[in-house]
């Protein structure tokens, strides 16, 4: 025998764990899935009904498995009386609903899916009844959002589910969010989220100053779930759903839980005036606009579903009025409701299945062709309408006493009693009309199919359901009395006020009422024949509110029309407004902190202009402003100018001594100015002007005129900055670790070049990576790159060349080419060799004097650009065999494996050794293990040039030849 | 140092760069040997991180590894901690489903595929792993060198148009990063990010501007990388064009911006709160990080694409980190790492997912369906069947239609995965159980920030449903797209480790809560890496 604490566990388990199993079985086994979810909910049932002497006198099982206990959120699982009371109704209507189920669906449909969801919201049913902390709740609150969002889709081929189904996922979910925050809240206030805690922390809540935006979270989330005015309109939409869901998510279960939160939290969040106004207003005007909508209503489901929306308002109003007793009477309501509601539902569903249609103007007589049917749901009608001898007339007798109670003296409470009257005899209309419109009259003429047999099983569970309606009807005391007993007890404590459950209570005024509403109900119907013959669908006043069309507008407008709108305005895809933006904040950012905490030249004097030096200084400022001006429309000038400013400032570091920076940026210039002038040649030619800029609008001006600032500010700001900081004495000099070790430990007394491979080798492992890394996206982007349509022509200077050659005699063009290159392209091939030496030269003294891997790796490609430029792509690759994708990866596992030659001594990555081991013959010679990195970084970096080089090459072999489809060989 | 163990720490880094090598020395017709190394170099990625996070998780000082076995501050550090560690771990994963994923088909759709993942691996986990600022900037080069041929891979107007936006803006990004190093380095005269943070406390008054200037502009650096309002409008644009598993190997790359900014504002502001100018100005981030959110927002909603949902997601998701950086709080701090790992999990998931549920959708359906929704066409297609049977689901699509849910439902933050906890954590942190609450304690822009945060899940779920509906239960006629084994099992498998997240909430966030600890106490990290012992004898202090 399983402990109660496992038997709980048990029962919320089963649900998911049905839900997955039936979901993976193949979906054609209609018998075998339903009796796997019938097995389940009757278990669940069972097991529920076993716990009850455990639960019954205020009693209650706990279970709390640690999950985020730092969070204070535990798995807590918590039955009292009413959590029991939910408990059954959601397992016992489940398993009639299953059994229905089997039925309805049509032996068509593959409903293996439909379980499966129809089992897993089962189960997030049962986790919102029986959470004990109210974070859990908000999880399983949401899982029945989605579940149910699942079930209305069911039949998403058809576009009312799919709009039904997101208009309630819509509608839920955000409640559920508000409900999430609300209690994040309330635990803010208690301390804790444990609902134990929680309830017994009523005072405290009440009077925090948060108090009012909690509540008003919280019943956010209820009453958007319970379908409470104004955000009722979900649920008739919802009807898109299969009958079964109908019956069981929006009529007995799911929406229930708005009303069973408010309950299981009135203790901590009632007695207040913001309570009773907000609830009790949202009750009453839900109670009578359902109840009015509910009458003009063609669809019987549609009936049904405005009429449990006018229920649940009953149920909310009661639960407002802020009294025990009403929550008493709101608890036996939910019973009552769950029963005959359910059972409508199944009955309009068989007359959906038998007929083919649920439209009450085509549907007549129906008492004659299936009576069983035409009983079960006369009796469940009359219960609804609250006709004595049945449970709806309890609570409704319940209602209409804590109606005229005595609750505030405000105009509520004085119209209270009107309005109840009134909206019950809304009620006793649209029953009459539900049973006199379905099942009396002539017989039906125009149905879309005759009735065939019904499946015998298929009343059952409506027999059933109305068995109870009216067991409880007459015997109140016996068959609901105990059950109503513990589920109070588990929301108010000891503390439960004295009601009187019977049939009978003497002549009072909820009698009269009754009658009135009886009489009334009935006239009113006979009144409104003619408008509700016409056919009209809806009713007088709010029939033009298309409550899907409206929805649908302000979910436009609130979504697509704002996104778009805040899109456009705080946003661009544009890449001028970009860098205008990301330049314009990193100046805000630069200037604030330097206004705030100022910022002074450093205390060191700048040595004194040197004219010469001046001069270089202004011709390289001239060039870089020049070359910004021509940026635009002449990129070629742009480019030679910038290479005139980068020659500046290899002099200036050659003037300031330092002939390794000075070296190193005169490659780089060279390497990249003669790449970029090879890439210019394929750039598309540019349009003169842009037919914007041709004209010199304000507006062009204007936008100018602030590009010119920003570019001003920024580059001013940077000297500004520059200066303050070099006119600083280096900070507590770092520097003089590198320049003292440089030799001791490096092994070599070029500081730079020790730097760059030994004290922060690692540095250069990763920069060299980089260039690899570029040379192959420059590869691939420009693999299968077409140039430009009007750059595929050949440059005039070749074009007037080969019609000189042409001119002169029957000789190739490639001829002509060579020939008119003859001199420079043979003494540029002569200086492969010497190039190649000077390489080696600088690569070999770079330990110890300017020079080293970086410098002589460019060294060497300036050798491979002369000879493409000499000889022309073919000549070069007939003649060499170049694999720069390989020397990539060479040099990068040579540099990453001398470094990790380290490891085999012990040492950690990239330490170096050296040594000067006399050789003879050569003598002494400097030999650091660093050498064989730099070595990597050399061979890296004539293959990352060379790659980029033949990238750009041959563009030129595929233009020449425009037929052949993939010329260039793969060279990778 | 001499254990082989100590040498893991490194590993990271140098696995992919030796994978990556490696793959150059064979052509690039050798696709499927190319295939085999990434997959190898992932999966033992994958292991040594997991082992490294392992070894974290223990509780140990940091980690530090002297590069080339010079002190610091003189050399380059790489200290692992439980940050590092774990956002490693988050790395690894990442690659490790991306890679899967592109082996379908998408590897084929340009060169060098296979040797530019590993080098992007290679420098998302070195900026995970460096001490150093100029080394922090090296591994943001090979992270963004490899990413801009990733964008590019595959090329197509698109893609190279939104590659070179990218590329723009990173230079940029680049030269502000290398602006502000120098900066700092020039009043400092250290890189050495421990260093760093004793050095602040102790610069002159008169330095104070220059350094808080450095420090801004390099600011704006990482803010660009991670998308904050108004500098990250590259991003949707850039995300949307790269290949599916491409965009979700760098969805990584967003958080590598926020990675930093914890970091250095709470190592380097430790030693700074003398004048009470804190030196990453943290109120900022929150308000940019709610602007973020508030954008993302407006992206979600307005978006006529699912992928472009994605991409504002990531908006969404850095904004919301930023925001939370912003509030400078230990425990906000611990929620928003674990929305870190969550949030990129589940967009990684989508992008590749997305790919799956589009295969086999008419080329603007998505349009048809969005103009019927705005201007009320017809409610029903023409000729769509009204019948009230079940239309049976192939099995493909019921999977793609549960992982949509799924990453719906973590993007949005709602239960039952850990998208949820993520976002309990943080209202948690933000407005949780305090001892004795008053709404006092509660400012208005806290609840601005809790408003975003619920508002953009809301927005979440609004344009996910709209989306899903749209490409899963649409009326179109639709082929059941072919699905392979090893695209829906990386898909499956982050899926799954969102689960594990949710069911395993308890450790994971009490790890994150002692990695928030860690962090904003910085003290031990600065002691483990000011200390780490040399491997040799030290022979200047031999001679003294």
């Amino acid at each position: 025998m399983m402990s109660d604490e496992s038997l709980l566990a048990l029962v919320l388990a089963l649900p998911f764990a049905g839900s997955l199993v039936v979901g993976f079985l193949p979906s054609n086994r209609h018998n075998l899935e339903a009796w796997l979810a019938g097995a389940i909910a009757l278990a669940g049932l069972a097991i529920a009904l076993a716990l009850y002497p455990a639960v019954a006198d205020g009693k209650a099982i706990r279970v709390a498995v640690e999950w985020l206990p730092t969070l204070g959120l535990d798995f807590t699982l918590r039955m009292d009386g009413f959590a029991w009371l939910f408990t059954v109704l959601v397992t016992g209507i489940g398993l009639l609903v299953v059994l229905y189920a089997r039925y309805y669906m049509s032996p068509d449909d593959p409903v293996a899916r439909f379980f499966a969801f129809l089992l897993g919201f089962m189960g997030a049913m049962l986790g919102i009844v029986l959470s004990g902390n109210l974070i859990q709740l908000v999880f399983f609150w949401e899982l029945t959002s989605l579940s149910s969002f699942l079930l209305i889709g069911y039949w998403h081929h058809t576009a009312k589910a799919r709009d039904g189904a997101r208009m309630a996922l819509t509608v839920t979910a955000s409640g559920g969010l508000c409900l999430f925050v609300g209690v994040v809240i309330v635990g803010h206030i208690v301390g804790s989220y444990d609902l134990d805690r929680v309830l017994e922390s009523g005072a405290a809540i009440r009077s925090h100053a948060l108090y009012v935006p909690a509540l008003v979270l919280i019943l956010l989330g209820a009453l958007t779930k319970s379908a409470q005015f104004p955000f009722h309109f979900w649920l008739p939409q919802a009807m898109a759903a299969p009958t079964p869901v109908s019956a069981y998510l929006h009529s007995a279960t799911m929406v229930k839980a708005g009303v069973f939160l408010m309950v299981r939290l009135w203790p901590a969040l009632g007695y207040t005036e913001a309570w009773f106004w907000i609830v009790g207003t949202a009750g009453l005007c839900t109670f009578v606009l359902g109840a009015y909508l509910a009458m003009f209503q063609q669809d019987l489901k549609g009936l049904l579903a405005y009429s449990t929306i006018s229920h649940l308002g009953l149920i909310t109003l009661l639960i407002g009025l802020d009294s025990p007793t009403g929550i008493v009477a709101a608890i036996f309501h939910m019973m009552n409701h769950a029963t005959f509601k359910a059972s409508l539902f199944m009955a309009a569903g068989i007359i959906d299945h038998e007929t083919g249609t649920r439209d009450i103007r085509r549907l007549s007589g129906l008492l004659r062709l299936m009576p069983v049917t035409a009983g079960l749901a006369i009796l469940a009608a009359a219960s609804m309408a609250g006709v004595p001898l049945l449970n709806g007339f309890l609570s409704k007798e319940m209602f209409f006493a804590e109606a005229v109670a005595h609750h505030s003296s405000s105009a509520f409470d004085r119209v209270l009693p009107y309005l109840a009257a009134l909206a019950a005899m809304f009620s006793v209309t649209y029953s009459l009309r539900f049973i006199h419109g379905a099942f009396f009259g002539p017989p039906p003429a125009d149905l879309p199919r005759q009735p065939p047999p019904l499946p015998s099983w298929m009343a059952a569970p409506v027999a059933l359901l109305v068995s109870a309606c009216v067991l409880v009807g007459m015997f109140p005391a016996v068959t609901a009395g105990p059950f109503l007993d513990s589920a109070a007890r588990g929301v108010l404590g000891a503390h439960i006020p004295t009601y009187s459950l019977a049939v009978w209570h003497g002549f009072n005024v909820p009698l009269l009422m009754s009658v009135v509403a009886m009489a009334g109900g009935a006239l009113l119907y006979l009144a409104l024949q003619r408008y509700l013959s016409s056919g009209i669908e809806g009713s007088p006043l709010l029939r033009r509110l298309d409550s899907q069309r409206i929805f649908d507008r302000i979910m436009i407008a609130l979504t697509l029309r704002a996104g778009r709108i805040g899109l456009e305005t705080a946003g661009t895809r544009r890449l001028q407004p970009q860098l205008r933006l990301i330049l314009g904040v990193a100046c805000a950012a630069a200037l604030w902190p330097l206004l705030q905490l100022g910022m002074a030249a450093g205390p060191l004097a700048p040595s004194a202009l040197d004219p010469a030096l001046t001069l270089v200084w202004v011709v390289g400022a001239a060039c870089a402003i020049a070359a910004a001006y021509q940026a635009k429309y002449h990129r070629f000038a742009a480019l030679i100018l910038t290479g005139g400013a980068g020659l500046v400032v290899c002099v200036t570091f050659a003037w300031l001594s330092a002939p390794d920076l000075a070296l190193t940026q005169l490659l780089v210039e060279i390497v990249t100015t003669v790449l970029l002038l090879l890439g210019l040649r394929w750039l598309p030619k540019r349009e003169e002007m842009v037919e914007a800029d041709r004209h010199r609008t304000p507006r062009v001006l204007l936008r100018r005129a602030a590009d010119l600032a920003i570019a001003t500010v920024v580059g001013i700001g940077v000297a500004a900055i520059a200066y303050a900081v070099m006119t600083r004495p280096a900070p507590d000099s770092r520097a003089s670790f590198f320049v003292e070790r440089a030799y001791t430990e490096g092994g070599g007394t070029n500081v730079v070049n020790v730097i760059l491979v030994d004290f922060r080798g690692f540095d250069t492992l990763g920069e060299i990576a980089v260039l690899g890394v570029v040379a192959l996206t420059v590869y691939a982007l420009l693999r299968r790159f077409r140039p430009a349509p009007d750059s595929i022509v050949s440059p005039e200077q070749q074009v007037r060349q080969n019609a000189r050659a042409a001119a002169a005699g029957p000789r190739q063009p490639a001829d002509a080419l060579a020939d008119s290159l003859l001199v420079p392209a043979l003494v540029m091939r002569l200086l492969f060799p010497v190039i190649g030496m000077v390489a080696v030269y600088l690569f070999l003294r770079g330990h110890d004097l300017p020079g080293g891997g970086f410098v002589a790796g460019l060294t060497m490609s300036v050798a491979f650009i002369l000879q493409y430029m000499a000889g022309g792509t073919r000549w070069v690759e007939a003649r060499l065999i170049i694999l720069p994708v390989r020397w990539i990866g060479v040099g990068l596992l040579l540099a990453a494996l001398t470094g990790l030659g380290a490891w085999a001594f012990g040492y950690p990555f990239l330490t170096s050794h050296a040594s000067h081991p006399t050789l003879p013959v050569v003598g002494k010679v400097p030999l650091a293990s660093a050498i064989l990195f730099d070595l990597g970084v050399f061979v890296l970096v004539v293959g990352a040039t060379v790659l980029i080089l033949i990238a750009l090459a041959h563009q030129s072999i595929r233009t020449h030849r425009p037929t052949k489809p993939e010329p260039a060989p793969d060279h990778a | 140092m001499s254990a082989w163990s100590n040498h893991l720490v490194l590993v990271p880094i140098l696995l992919p760069l030796l994978a990556g090598s490696a793959m150059l020395l064979y052509d690039e017709r050798r696709r499927a040997l190319k295939a085999a190394i990434n997959l190898a170099a992932t999966f033992a990625l994958m292991l040594t991180t997991v082992a490294l996070l392992a070894t974290a998780a223990e509780g140990i000082p940091p980690q530090v590894y002297l590069l080339g076995d010079w002190p610091a501050p003189f050399g380059i550090v790489v200290v692992l901690d439980r940050l590092s560690a774990m956002m490693l771990a988050l790395t690894s994963v990442l690659g490790m489903a991306a890679v899967l994923f592109s082996l379908a088909r998408w590897h084929r759709a340009g060169v060098h595929f296979h040797p530019l993942f590993q080098f992007l691996l290679m420098g998302v986990n070195g900026a995970f792993l460096t001490g150093d600022l100029f080394n922090l900037f090296v591994f943001f080069e090979v992270m963004l060198a490899a990413s801009y041929g990733l964008v590019l891979h595959g090329s197509g107007i698109a893609r190279v148009k939104a590659g070179l936006q990218y590329i723009a803006v990173n230079l940029i990004a680049a030269s502000l990063f290398l602006v502000g190093v120098s900066l700092i380095y020039g009043v400092t005269g250290t890189l050495n990010m421990a260093d760093l943070a004793v050095r602040t406390a102790e610069i002159a008054a008169e330095d104070r501007g220059l350094l808080h200037a450095g420090a801004a502009i390099l600011g704006i650096a990482f803010l660009i990388k991670a998308g904050m309002w108004p500098l990250g409008f590259w991003l949707p644009t850039t995300y949307v064009a790269a290949v599916p598993p491409v965009a979700a190997a760098i969805a990584i790359m967003t958080k590598v911006g926020v990675y930093v900014l914890l970091r250095l504002s709470l190592l380097v502001s430790a030693g700074d709160g003398v004048e009470g100018s804190s030196l990453f100005a943290t109120t900022l981030l929150l308000y940019g990080g709610m602007a973020t959110i508030a954008f993302g927002m407006a992206g979600i909603l307005a978006a006529q694409d699912t992928a472009r949902i994605a991409c504002f997601s990531i908006l969404v998701s850095s904004g919301t980190l930023l925001a939370a950086i912003g509030t400078g709080r230990t425990d906000v701090t611990a929620a928003a790492l674990f929305y870190l790992v969550s949030s990129t999990v589940a967009v990684s998931t989508f992008f590749m997912l997305i790919d799956l549920v589009e295969r086999g959708r008419e080329f603007g359906a998505d349009m048809l369906a969005l103009t019927r929704e705005a201007f009320g066409g017809p409610d029903a297609v023409e000729g769509e069947e009204d019948e009230e049977v079940g239309i049976p689901v192939p099995g493909i699509m019921a999977m793609l239609g549960i992982s949509f849910m799924a990453c719906a439902v973590l993007l949005a933050g709602l239960p039952p995965l850990s998208g949820f906890i993520a976002k309990f954590a943080l209202l948690s942190g933000l407005i949780g159980r305090a001892d004795a609450g008053t709404a006092a304690g509660i400012t208005a822009t806290t609840w601005t920030f809790v408003a975003l945060l619920i508002l953009s899940g809301l927005a979440t779920v609004i344009a996910m449903a709209r989306a899903g509906i749209r490409s899963l239960w649409g009326p179109e006629e639709r082929a059941v797209p072919r699905v392979r084994v090893i695209e829906m099992a990386p898909i499956a498998g982050l899926l799954l480790l969102c689960v594990a997240l949710t069911v395993q909430a308890g450790p994971v966030l009490a790890y994150m809560q002692a990695t928030a600890r860690a962090i904003h106490a910085p003290d031990q990290y600065v002691g483990s890496v000011m200390k780490a012992p040399r491997t040799r004898p030290d022979p200047a202090e031999g001679s003294r």
